[in-house]
Parts: structure tokens; sequence; C-alpha cells
């Protein structure tokens, strides 16, 4: 009888005392005792708002826009944004403002009279005042460590150099520009260029009115090896350093063809070992189905996610807007992705 | 055994007549919405909303398993349904999603709840580390028999809340009573598809049990837990509880789904002859997608793009 008791009261006491230890717990943190995962998923905002604040022409046919907004994700020298048309159109945009502000991004662009239409948009729908979605920021063009540095910027290609040139100017780092445009007058940031050379003779402006097409060979041909070189501009610039140089760091502002709408490019099936060629009015989903009918799709409008595929080598145009920009880096979905250049490796 | 009596008798569906499953896009604006969308009644309001902390991690995940199952489905119609369904979850998913910064403008942070949700759908119910072959396909077939368990709720919910008339009458939110209706409403036209695929994948009663028995404990687990989280950290109630009596009480008056009509779907889940098409209404899920303005907005926005 007695040991029996004792039992009870010993089992009593410690059930007494584990629910009054629970209880404490829950108390002090009512979600308890589920763990929660490090970076949480849900409710994570796909796009910041922000507002035109200034509307300004800051070289012929150049457009410099401020936006502002709360709390914006710094950057680094080189970073571009992804901008939200009000059309729906989305384009993007080299940073070319002060990384530590983040009350604000500063963006240029040039009107381009047969583009895609972004341009056209920015310089004639968009005013002060006008609300923008924007993601991003994003950096595939990010500044490497180096004794010394070589940009080439041809154009509106200078925005992600300036950035670059400012921090290096403060580092008091060894470098070199080569700047490149039609006229004096539709080279954008001349002035704030001078100022940072600091009449040190840096800059090598070349105009081509005046003097020609900048004679490359020369200008990299002095290049020590260590360099790390930079260039943005025209489709035919880069293609010209690539070649010269061809440990370039490149950043193309648009898709290889934006002019006149999409364009057929090629898709390497790796693992089923062929080559597709997607035609300029067909999705990569429809391409690549016609091959491998099993692949896995759903919405096909970009928002779903099934399509999406492991991309291994070549630049992607992505056009969906789910794809965090983690995954964009090696991912795309391919019901209305395309490609930047004129291949796409996909591992298939 | 049990597997070929139950096909034997078969659970059947009722309505020959099926419909594509298209997913639309929509989108709903919150600015206008305020914190407590059913007016002076914060329970209910929050009750419902645990909607949105279960289902952006829930619907992922539904995606994400799908997306592995089809290669294993030999029925090409099947197939055509699952595709469909998988982008109506991803679109529930989004949509659902988008509501969370709105709650968090409005002063009441979700994060601390929807990481946990995160955590139990990404790595609870993630693709384990396991061999490939026999293990893998079980854990896959659990899943999917989860899912079928969870979407016989969803429909359910979905039934619901296309009657729910009560909310109406007391003044709910429009665009919050879209959001939930136009979901609902995909819920009831795609009930069928996951119990289908769970039948054609596996179809064992006794998984059908056990799944059932798991999703049911863990969506009150989680949904208790989501309606006690939002009472407590609201920031306009002093002293915010949830208790069943409340639950018990709005369910008689409408503006919840009613203990009894809970209690009894349990059986009808696990009678042998149950399948998803006996219950709610195809054509008036499809009656409100037609008048929806979220619906209807979507299907007009792809037509003028196509």
């Amino acid at each position: 009888m007695m040991p029996k008791l004792r039992t009870a009261v010993v089992v009593a006491g410690a059930a007494l005392l584990a629910r009054r230890a629970v209880r404490r717990r829950i108390q002090a943190s009512p979600l308890w005792p589920m763990p929660s995962l490090a970076e949480p998923i849900s409710g994570r905002p796909r796009a910041l708002t922000v507002t035109v604040s200034a509307h300004e022409e800051i070289a012929d046919g150049v457009v410099q826009l401020r936006l502002e907004g709360h709390g914006l994700p710094r950057w680094e020298p080189g970073a571009h944004l992804d901008l939200v048309l009000p059309s729906g159109l989305v384009r993007q945009y080299s940073l070319c403002g002060d990384p530590e502000d983040a009350s604000a991004y500063t963006v240029a662009t040039r009107l381009v009279g047969d583009g895609r239409g972004g341009s056209r948009e920015v310089h004639e729908r968009v005013r002060p005042g006008t609300e923008l979605q924007v993601r991003g920021p994003r950096n595939r063009f990010p500044l490497v460590e180096a004794p010394s540095y070589l940009f080439v910027a041809g154009g509106i290609g200078i925005t992600p150099v300036l950035p670059m040139l400012r921090s290096l100017a403060e580092r008091d780092a060894e470098w070199r520009l080569l700047y490149g445009g039609r006229t004096r007058a539709s080279m954008p940031f001349l002035e704030e260029i001078e100022k940072l050379d600091a009449g040190r003779g840096r800059v090598t402006l070349v105009a081509e009115d005046e003097a020609g097409r900048p004679d490359l060979a020369t200008w990299l041909g002095g290049a020590p090896k260590s360099a790390a070189v930079y260039c943005c501009g025209p489709e035919g610039l880069m293609a010209a350093v690539e070649e010269r140089v061809p440990r370039v760091h490149l950043e193309r502002f648009a898709p290889r063809a934006a002019a006149g709408g999409d364009v057929a490019f090629e898709v390497e099936l790796r693992r089923s070992g062929r080559v597709v060629t997607v035609p300029a009015d067909c999705t990569v989903l429809d391409t690549v189905r016609a091959e491998l009918p099993d692949t896995a799709y759903s919405c096909a409008q970009g928002f779903c996610g099934t399509c999406r595929q492991r991309v291994l080598e070549g630049e992607i145009d992505h056009r969906d807007e789910l794809l965090t920009d983690a995954e964009r880096d090696d991912s795309m979905l391919i019901c209305v992705s395309r490609a930047r250049g004129d291949r796409l490796v996909l591992d298939l | 055994m049990s597997n070929k009596q139950a096909t034997a008798r078969g659970p059947q569906p009722v309505e020959t007549e099926r419909i594509a499953l298209k997913a639309r896009k929509v989108s709903f604006s919150w600015e206008d919405t305020p914190l407590h969308w059913v007016p002076g009644d914060p329970f209910t309001t929050h009750t419902i909303n645990v909607l949105h902390l279960l289902l952006p991690a829930g619907e992922r995940w539904f995606v994400h398993v799908y997306k592995q199952v089809l290669p294993y489905i030999r029925d090409e119609r099947l197939r055509e349904d699952v595709i469909g369904f998988i982008g109506q979850e991803a679109m529930h998913s989004q949509a659902h999603d988008e509501v969370l910064p709105h709650l968090r403008e409005l002063g009441l942070d979700p994060t601390p709840y929807t990481a946990q949700v995160d955590w139990m759908f990404e790595k609870l119910l993630g693709d384990r580390t396991l061999p490939p072959g026999r293990a893998t396909r079980w854990w896959l077939k659990e899943r999917v028999a989860l899912i079928a368990a969870i979407e016989h709720y969803t429909a359910f919910l979905g039934d619901w809340v296309l009657n729910a008339e009560e909310l109406d009458r007391r003044g709910a939110d429009p665009v919050m009573l879209d959001l939930l209706r136009w979901h609902g409403a995909e819920e009831v036209e795609h009930r069928s598809v996951a119990f289908d695929l769970f039948q054609h994948i596996d179809g064992g009663y006794r998984r059908r049990a056990r799944t059932w028995a798991t999703a049911f404990a863990t969506l009150v687990f989680l949904w208790q837990r989501g309606a006690r989280f939002f009472m407590e950290n609201d920031p306009t109630l002093i002293d915010g509880r949830a208790s069943f009596r409340d639950f018990h009480l709005r369910g008689r008056q409408g503006l919840l789904p009613s203990t009894g009509a809970m209690l009894r779907s349990v059986p009808a889940y696990l009678s042998r002859t149950y399948h998803p098409s006996q219950e709610g209404s195809t054509e008036q899920a499809v009656a409100y997608l037609a008048s929806s303005p979220a619906a209807v907005a979507a299907v007009t926005a792809e037509q003028g793009t196509a």
C-alpha cells in the first residue's frame, strides 16, 4: 500500500512540475515549440514601391530619375534595378546614385527611338509623383579587387561605371576611363567625371562628331595584364573590347536584340544531348515540350514556377514575377523568360 | 487487398461532366482593407486570417510535391487536371502571400508565425535525403495522400465561404471576401484532383486514414495557434484571447464554419465510397468565378495580352 501511494505522489508531483515548466515556456514564447525557418519565405515583399521625385534631362536624350522609397536595400557599384513601368513592362537600369543612400535610387536612361518601348515610356509617361515598383538591386557587374582598373564606356553605358569611379576615387586606386559618345552634348555626367579625374589625365573623352570612333587598340594596348577591365556600352563596342581583352567584365543593358521585339536563339538541352532553336514567336517551353513532352509546366504565364529549370550557361532575360534574385542567378521560368544572348544551356 | 476492394466498390465521381482547370492571374489591392475586416469582430477576422498564414507556404508545397509526381501519372486527363491544379494553387499561394505585408503595415507582423509554417513545409515536409527507390516513393505517396486530406478541408472551407452570407450581412470588406470566394470557388472547382491523384498513385485506405488523422490534427493545432497568435498580437486589442467557445458561437451565427459541419466532414472523408465530387457544387463555383471582380479582371487582362 505505502510504496504505491509514494509512487502516485511522486508521479503527480512530477506531472505538476512538468506542467508548470511547459506553461512558463509557452508564456515566454507563445509560438514554442516549433522551429522556424531562418530566412522566412512567406510574406517577403516581392517588389518595393518607389515614387519618382525628380525627372530631369541631364544630357541630350538622357533622362535621370530619382526614385524615393523607405529603407531601400543597399547596393554595390555596378548593380542594376528592375523597374516595373506603368504599362507593366520590366526594364533593367544601372544604378548611378549614392550606394549609401537608403532613401532613394538614381537611374538614367537614354531615349531609344526603335527600342522595345521601355525608354520611350520612361521619357514620356513617367513624371514626378509617379509610383513605380522596383525589384532588386542585383549585381552581375561587380567591382573586383585589382591593382588597377580600365573602364570603357559607350554613351549611356557610363551609368554602372560612374559609381565605380566614385568608389575608386575615394580609395585613391589607380584607374583609367575611355568614354565615348556621339556628341559631347549627348554624354551625361561629363562634369562629374572631370572632377573625379582631378586633372590627372586619367579620362579620355571621345565624341564621335569631333574625333571619330575611339582607337581601342592603342588605348587598351598599354594595359597591364593584372588590370581589371570593365566595359558597358553598345553591342559593337563590347564585342570589340572582348576581342582584344577576353577577360573583360561586360554589362549588357539590353538583351542582345533589344530593337524590334524577340528574336530566335538556340537552347542546348545538355542531359538529353539535344540542341533546339527557339523561334522569335515561340516560348522556350513550347520548343522544349516538342522535344521532351514530359517537361513540367502549368500556368504558362510566369507566376507558378512549375517550369523552372536550371540554366548551366548563357545569360537570361528574366520576364517572370516569381523568382528571387538568388534563384535568378542559375535558373529561369522557361514559359516566359528568354535568352539575353544567342544561346542558353539548360539542365534538361 | 483492402484497396482492391475499395476500388471495386469504387469511390466514383458523381458528375460526369468535367471542366478544364485554368489558372487565373488575379490581383487584389489591399490599401483600403481595415485590420478588422469583419467590422467589430476581431475573432472572426483573425480566425479566417489564419488562412494567410498557412496557405502561402502550404500551397507552395503542394506545387513542389506535385511537380515531382507528374512523371508518375499515366492517365492523360488526370495529368492535365494536375497541371491546371498546380497553376491554380500557385496563384492562391501568392494571392494570400500578398496580404501579409499589408498586415505588417497595420501593425500585426505575421513573420514569427509564418517562419514556423515555412519551416514545417520546407524542412519537415520537404524532400528528405532518402535513398532513391522505395523510400523516396513512399515519402512522395505519403505527401500526396496528405495533400488529398488537406484538399478535403480546403474544398469544405471553399464551399462554406461561397455560402457564408452572414459575412456579407456584417459588412465584411469586399476585397477580402472576393479573395476568399475566388479562392474557395477554385478549390471547389478542382476539389476532385488531389483525391483522384491519390487514388491513381496509391489509393490505399490505410494510408488515407492515417494521413487524414495527421492532417486533421495538424490543421487544428496550427489553426488554434494562429488564431491565438493574431488575437494576442493585435495592436488594437488590450487582452486579446481566442477560445473554442468563441469559435463555436461564431459557427452558430454563420460567421465561421459550424462545429457540427466540421465533425460531419470526418466520417465523410473516411467513408470507403467517398469521392470529393459528392460535396459542393461546381456550378456554384463556376458561377462565382464568372462574377468575381478579380477573376473577371484576370481573364480580361489575359485576353488583352493574348
